[in-house]
């Protein structure tokens, strides 16, 4: 079994390399060596989960941020689709959370996060989840966790295509297109969704009333109303295009563009009394990223280099008619820039099965223009204009060493520097270990440690008014320990792993009024700790009779605990839960196929959210907890000429009310129907 | 065996139906408080739909928080900006949720509301049927008929928006106007039209008027040009005295103390100043204490000084009360952010 294992895992691991005849014989050499003690070398000590394909490919409509929220212990803060859908990975914030896209980076530069809603996971062939200190070998600042995402060539040889429909509620439509052809050394995909949708989804408002008033302006009656969400229409588009090439050599070449171009209606609060005739908030995003890469097994050496492009255009667009006839003229017309070049180098060498060492260097240059568009003054024509124009340049270089001194031993070492603008943090180590504990059952033991650096933003730093150049990188010590173990059989196989972590951060970035009124200035003050265990479990097994069952869970214990000190001697926010993060959540997909039939049950438990930093327990202080449930049912029709598949979701399934983000309504019941077609070109 | 699978198979529905779903009708609670007492505005936070309303009786010393959502069963809003008491309702300006709420100042309990405004700031009563309402995106001040509570008309301020704090003499209400302009406005409540402004330094964020009957600005300044304090004649539109603060600490939350005829504001410290003073005072009120001072009110009947600390702006704040020497009388804890102090007298 464990030679079977160990094949797998370097199929797995070599990837698309295998698939070229030439250099069959130099990728065995070192993909060989990585597998060693059962473990990829890679791996040592790395906590890692990867997003499973069948998540990934759950919907055309489902972002990442559904698939991050269903497949992993990250709590994604969201008020429904295609709103701003952030992370907290080990109770941290959003900014803490380093993600890559084909090995460039995806947070913005002007406020360090990223936007979950805005990646749909059917542009993510490969996604894995590094947590705490694992990060830190894929880059610096992560200091929850870091997310991996790529695409990566198609399998299918020669032409093949895949249209998928999809129409649901709330007048909501999903279209997606790929098309990929393989054809000797070279192959190529195209990938577009188109998404739209009214988003008007109907609920009852208890956060405000709907009053009858006589003559006289007195109050007679009133209801919770039941209403539309307003203003939450959106548009999103996405185009993918990828290339890639394998020469005789050996030589990897790929190019990954994808363009993404979206309309938000930002929906009004539900106490907000304005109609959507008088206010309209909107937000319009438009990103091209580009990432060329080359790479290439020279015996014990893999070297590869990337570079690439990203451009952001933002726009967030308020306009407002008091007379209520829809002839909106701006308010606030907040506009930014951002340029991002980015290059990296990076070199694998492992002389023998003990050793492997790793080295690479990624630098990003960014421009930023950022700055309020709105006219303030008619007569002369001025703009407000009151942001700013920066430009950075970041550095992260990083070495590794890993050692397998026995097959049940693993222990690496990560370096790593980074360089912002003309300052740089301090060496961010980390340090890794895993022991097979016992072979019966695949369990294996792993300890991570890591300090960590987070340098602050552009808008950190410069935004204005407010930003403070004086900003120092916020520091943050974490570790963690954990067991796994890994069960198969011919029919079954079953993955279960428990961690415990502990993260302490220093000089937090919070932005707080500080000087002068209306003012919010980022200082470094806050100091938190966070702790917690997750706990994962995916299994799988085959009937006789032919019926497949698996399911994939996930919980997470997370505190995150304010430890700084107080503001003013009324603070009672030191020892408290930070807000917005739960302390319990929880995730279950069960899938059960027979046959053509797949039926899929998702499962979501969030305890509850404070929304005030002392913890309060009243109405405006928490967002109860929320139990979400979700069932969709597939059948897959095979034709001489093209498979068809046709399915059914059903979301909210209990027809639940409830709120994710204070004054923020959730759809009810709703449901979609999708309709993929593949034809069969003949492929070989 | 058999039983624990048989229990968990009983609880698995509950819980996957979700048993513990909260969110739903708010209960409605009783309030009957006539007497003297203070009402504070809690801004809340910006687009987290979290302002609310507490009051405060000085000579119990007890706080009442969230009196506006447990009296009504619903939410006040997003930014409770200011609350203002007239003919015996208070009005309660919720800023970025468009409406005013009527409120009996006793029960807390809705009785009426003044909507069709985008993103009103202050209500000010002109007459016994006339009030004006600012707003920070409307380039027109509205006139509400307070018998109705309906918009009756438009004052169209020559493209000012960012209207602000209002006050009034004989026949002329002065609105400064405060995120990029330089302006206060002179309406003319006899024809409800623009009459004129007065030209003072940028950003003036708040206004008083004194016992003498001048007028008082707060400007923010900017690069070259200092934040200060303008004494105003409302009679002639001239400026009589401009008071310079250091570029770091402008002032803000201009505030009259009628009884001694005192101005205080806040510029990072709290100070006060006489109102006919030819120059800024040496010491503070009350010195800063690590955290920004964020609301300031003083009450009209004692000269008692309400000073508001946000904390971390995510809390429940800390309000000081002091006697008019400056000694500390009672500390309580309201809503987030609270932004401004409604005076009840008897």
């Amino acid at each position: 079994m464990l030679r079977i294992a160990a094949i797998l895992i370097a199929l797995l691991c070599a990837g698309p390399a295998l698939a070229q005849r030439d250099s069959t014989a130099r990728t065995v050499d070192i993909e060989r060596v990585e597998i060693a003690g059962v473990r990829p070398m890679k791996e040592i000590g790395v906590q890692r989960t990867v997003l499973d394909s069948a998540l990934l490919r759950e919907n055309i409509s489902s972002s990442l941020a559904d698939a991050l929220s269903s497949g992993s212990t990250i709590f994604i803060k969201s008020y429904g689709r295609a709103t701003l859908a952030t992370a907290s990975f080990r109770g941290t914030a959003p900014s803490h959370t380093q993600v890559t896209w084909n090995g460039m980076k995806m947070n913005s530069p002007m406020l360090g996060q990223v936007d979950f809603s805005l990646i749909p996971s059917y542009f993510v062939d490969d996604a894995s989840i590094y947590h705490g200190a694992s990060s830190v070998g894929i880059t610096g600042g992560g200091l929850g966790g870091a997310i991996t995402l790529a695409t990566k060539e198609p399998e299918t040889r020669g032409f093949a295509m895949r249209y998928v429909q999809g129409v649901g509620s709330f007048t909501t439509f999903d279209e997606f297109l790929r098309l990929s052809y393989r054809a000797g050394r070279w192959s190529a995909v195209t990938r577009v969704l188109v998404s739209t949708s009214e988003n008007d989804f109907r609920y009852r408002n208890y956060d405000s009333k709907q009053f009858v008033t006589n003559d006289n302006g007195e109050i007679v009656d009133a209801c919770y109303p039941l209403q539309r969400n307003r203003n939450g229409a959106f548009r999103d588009l996405h185009l993918l295009q990828e290339f890639y090439y394998t020469s005789r050599q050996g030589d990897r070449f790929s190019l990954a563009a994808w363009y993404l171009d979206t309309d938000r209606g930002l929906a009004l609060l539900s106490s907000d009394r304005n109609t959507s005739r008088e206010k309209r908030n909107s937000q319009a995003e438009r990103t091209l990223r580009a990432v060329a890469a080359w790479d290439r097994l020279f015996g014990a050496v893999k070297a590869g280099v990337r570079a690439g492009y990203t451009y952001d255009d933002l726009r967030y667009l308020m306009e407002s008619d008091p007379d209520g006839q829809g002839n909106f003229t701006p308010v606030t017309d907040a506009r930014s820039r951002i340029h991002t070049l980015f290059a990296r180098a990076e070199a694998e060498y492992a002389p023998n099965e003990k050793w492997m060492f790793a080295a690479n260097v990624s630098a990003h240059q960014h421009r930023v223009n950022s700055g309020d568009l709105s006219l303030i003054d008619a007569t002369t024509g001025r703009r407000a204009d009151t942001l700013y124009r920066q430009q950075r340049f970041e550095l992260s270089a990083f070495a590794s060493a890993k050692w397998r001194p026995t097959p049940r031993l693993g222990i690496a070492a990560d370096l790593r520097w980074e360089l912002y603008g003309d300052r740089s943090t301090p060496l961010i180590p980390a340090l890794f270990v895993d022991w097979l504990l016992a072979k019966r059952g695949n369990v294996v033991l792993k300890a991570s440690a890591a300090r960590n650096y987070r340098y602050p933003t552009l808008n950190d730093l410069y935004f204005q008014p407010g930003g403070n150049p004086d900003l120092d990188p916020e520091r943050g010590w974490t570790w963690d320990a954990g067991v796994e173990s890994s069960l198969k059989s011919r029919r079954s196989s079953l993955r279960l792993s428990a961690t415990a972590f502990d993260s302490r951060i220093d000089d937090w970035i919070l932005w707080i009024a500080t000087a002068k009124q209306g003012v919010y200035t980022p200082i470094n003050i806050r100091r938190v700790h966070s702790y917690g265990v997750e706990g994962k479990l995916a299994g799988s097994t085959e009937t006789p009779s032919g019926w497949r069952l698996a399911c994939d869970g996930n919980i997470a214990w997370t505190r995150s605990v304010n430890r700084g000190d107080k503001f003013s001697a009324a603070d009672e926010s030191v020892g408290k839960q930070l807000v917005y993060i739960p302390v319990w959540s929880a995730a279950l997909t069960a899938r059960v196929a027979w046959r053509r039939w797949e039926l899929v049950y998702k499962w979501q438990w969030y305890s509850e959210r404070f929304t005030m930093s002392d913890n309060d327990l009243g109405v405006l202080g928490r967002v109860p907890p929320y139990i979400m449930n979700d069932l969709s049912l597939e059948k897959n029709l095979e034709f001489r000429r093209l498979a068809l598949s046709v399915k059914g979701c059903i979301y909210n399934l209990f027809n639940e009310e409830y709120q994710s983000v204070l004054g923020r309504p959730m759809p009810r019941l709703n449901a979609a129907v999708f309709i993929g077609i593949t034809p069969k070109f003949g492929s070989r | 065996m058999k039983r624990c699978l048989r229990n968990i198979m009983l609880a698995l529905p509950a819980l996957v139906a979700g048993a513990c779903m909260e969110y739903g009708p708010q209960s409605e609670e009783r309030f009957d408080l006539p007497g003297r007492g203070v009402f504070i505005t809690c801004e809340g936070n910006f687009m987290w739909d979290n302002a609310s309303l507490s009051y405060y009786d000085p000579a119990t010393g007890a706080v009442e928080n969230n009196v506006f959502l447990r009296a009504n069963g619903m939410k006040l809003g997003d930014v409770a900006q200011s609350m203002v008491l007239h003919d015996g309702k208070g009005y309660v300006v919720v800023n970025n949720s468009g409406v005013i709420y009527v409120i009996d100042p006793a029960t807390f309990r809705i009785t009426g509301l003044i909507e069709e405004v985008v993103s009103p700031r202050y209500i000010h009563f002109v007459d016994e049927k006339t009030a004006y309402v600012t707003d920070l995106y409307d380039p027109r001040i509205s006139v509400v008929d307070t018998r109705t509570n309906r918009i009756r008309a438009r004052i169209d301020t020559d493209g000012h928006k960012s209207t602000e704090q209002m006050v009034q003499t004989g026949d002329r209400v002065f609105v400064n106007c405060w995120s990029y302009d330089d302006k206060i406005l002179v309406i003319d409540t006899r024809t409800e039209s623009l009459a004129g402004s007065i030209t003072v330094g940028w950003q003036p964020n708040s206004l008083a008027l004194d016992a003498n009957g001048k007028l008082w600005a707060a400007t923010d300044g900017r690069d070259g040009e200092a934040p200060a304090l303008w004494r105003i004649n409302p009679a002639t539109l001239e400026i009589e005295k401009k008071f310079e603060l250091p570029p770091d600490t402008p002032p803000s939350r201009l505030t009259f103390d009628a009884r001694n005829n005192r101005i205080y504001f806040i510029a990072r410290d709290v100070w006060r100043m006489p109102a006919d003073a030819e120059s800024l005072p040496a010491e503070p009120f009350l010195p800063y204490a690590g955290t920004l001072y964020y609301g300031l009110g003083v009450d009209p009947d004692t000269a008692e000084v309400y000073v508001a600390d946000a904390i971390d702006y995510v809390q429940h704040a800390a309000v000081y009360r002091f006697s008019p020497d400056g000694e500390p009388l009672d500390t309580l804890r309201v809503g987030i952010i609270p932004g401004s102090f409604c005076f009840k007298r008897q």
